[in-house]
């Protein structure tokens, strides 16, 4: 299996965790230490450290998981994660990896909407249980989200 | 808009409308210009908004150019009003408006230069987000003390912004501005916290750096959330400090500008709570997106609502005087009768 193919199936199983309502088992796709951020373009772009969502260890990925799943108080809702033009390169024994990501939002008497898309910038390494990231940048290119990102990307 | 800090280091407002033909002259967020040219036929204006050129003003090979007579001083970029306070920049279409300070008033001039305290401000980034809503509806959320203490989860459980806390709620005397002062309490059952349904007493986070608070500002509030008329949201939430400007969009929705800020003499320590606590804040927040998301459902249910319907604000009373406790609508209260007699209603 090509660095691609690994990287596809482990994307394709990020979306399913997100889109299919298991965020409990989202920080598994993380190994400690670990880095999440979402970020606009724009911050990125000026070198402003400001994230939407940031978690800097596997336990603010479980309170982030835990309040998404439990504690605020959203609207129902479906989201669908498309990432394509998966890319990776594998370097003394980690991959720096990236994509495209888009995520579609339907909420209820809505059409589906377009929430966001951007890009991902990634590290993983390899574990026993398979691909894991190390760290996960969402650098999202419309600076004005409709309404509100309520779980992570 | 156009905001723009002259050689002479003074900053001034403009429309962001070429006098010629109203074409936008900047479309960049920020960055620096050393004068405006708008690309459709190249007038060109200084820093001061003057009409400075244009090409073919004398015509070309001897026909046609603009009219002798023509006043460059005239067709200048459209001024606005601008006050700065404290790295703070406001901005007033209105020549009536009064200055800043007498606008504020002594009482709300005091709360913002707590916060805006003189030392030189550092941005740590913008969000945006577009909110289905009436742009009242997040004045309105900013200025009422209960709900802070029944939907947000993290507010209750942690005790950052809770009416059984001590807490006041100070007004100017039109009612429009607002500031909610209160004091972190413990993660305990008591009196009040027995009626909350979200208080979750076993509830403890895994990383619990994000609300590593320290105390950055004299007195013993620890969150002051401040309201001004017509368009701003100053909040001190712990070590998050942040200004949101209402951008209305018509009467069902609106874009909320966060800025996140902090002080050019923070350390990298002070930099990254900030930055941590900056989670419970802004269109991802574990509180705020709570508040974008039950005014977007306010309005959804306004929609459909009889033309007589009416809320009720009668929680702490049917008074409009500050008080030493949070658990009342006094500042919904104020807010809709300053509005009132505003729009003459």
């Amino acid at each position: 299996m090509s660095l691609r193919e690994e990287l596809e199936d482990f994307y394709a199983e990020y979306s399913e965790v997100i889109d299919g309502g298991a965020l409990e088992r989202w920080p598994d796709l993380f190994v400690e230490p670990c880095l999440y951020r979402i970020v606009s373009k724009e911050n990125h772009d000026k070198g402003l450290p400001l994230s939407l969502m940031l978690c800097e260890s596997v336990g603010m990925l479980k309170d982030r998981a835990q309040a998404s799943k439990e504690l605020n108080v959203y609207a129902p809702r479906a989201w669908r994660h498309s990432i394509t033009q998966v890319r990776g390169r594998e370097e003394g024994g980690t991959i720096a990896a990236q994509a495209n990501f888009m995520v579609l939002e339907s909420l209820p008497d809505q059409h589906t909407r377009i929430l966001c898309a951007g890009r991902y910038r990634d590290t993983l390494v390899r574990t026993e249980a398979g691909l894991r990231l190390r760290e996960k940048i969402c650098i999202y290119d419309a600076a004005l989200i409709p309404g509100s990102i309520v779980m992570p990307l | 808009m156009l905001v723009v800090r002259g050689e002479d280091g003074v900053i001034r407002g403009f429309l962001n409308r070429c006098a010629h033909r109203g074409v936008q002259l900047c479309q960049e967020a920020s960055g620096h210009v050393r004068q405006f040219r708008c690309p459709y036929h190249q007038w060109t204006y200084d820093l001061d908004g003057r009409l400075m050129g244009m090409p073919f003003r004398h015509g070309v090979k001897g026909v046609g150019g603009m009219p002798a007579e023509f006043d460059f001083s005239q067709h200048g970029l459209m001024p606005i009003r601008i006050a700065v306070r404290r790295g703070g920049v406001f901005g007033s279409l209105n020549a009536q408006t009064p200055e800043l300070e007498a606008y504020f008033g002594e009482k709300m001039l005091g709360f913002y230069d707590r916060v805006f305290d003189g030392r030189e401000l550092r941005v740590l980034g913008y969000s945006r987000q577009r909110l289905r809503a009436n742009w009242k509806l997040i004045l309105e959320n900013i200025k009422d003390t209960c709900h802070a203490s029944l939907l947000h989860v993290f507010f209750v459980t942690f005790g950052l912004f809770r009416v059984d806390n001590p807490s006041k709620v100070r007004m100017d005397e039109t009612g429009l501005h607002t500031a909610l002062i209160s004091e972190r309490g413990r993660q305990e059952l008591n009196e009040g916290t027995r009626q909350m349904h979200s208080f979750k007493q076993q509830l403890a986070l895994q990383d619990p750096r994000l609300l590593d608070t320290v105390r950055e500002f004299p007195g013993d509030a620890t969150v002051i959330m401040h309201t001004f008329w017509p368009n701003l949201i100053l909040q001190q939430q712990s070590n998050t400090l942040a200004t949101r400007q209402i951008v209305a969009r018509g009467p069902r929705e609106f874009d909320l500008h966060w800025t996140f800020f902090g002080y050019a003499t923070d350390d990298d320590e002070m930099t990254r709570r900030r930055l941590r606590q900056a989670n419970l804040m802004g269109p991802g927040g574990l509180v705020s997106m709570d508040d974008g998301e039950i005014i977007e459902r306010a309005q959804q249910s306004f929609a459909a609502a009889a033309a007589d319907a009416a809320g009720i604000n009668e929680m702490g009373g049917r008074d409009y005087a500050d008080c030493d406790h949070m658990v009342t609508d006094v500042a919904l209260r104020a807010f809709y009768r300053g509005y009132r007699n505003v729009m003459g209603l």
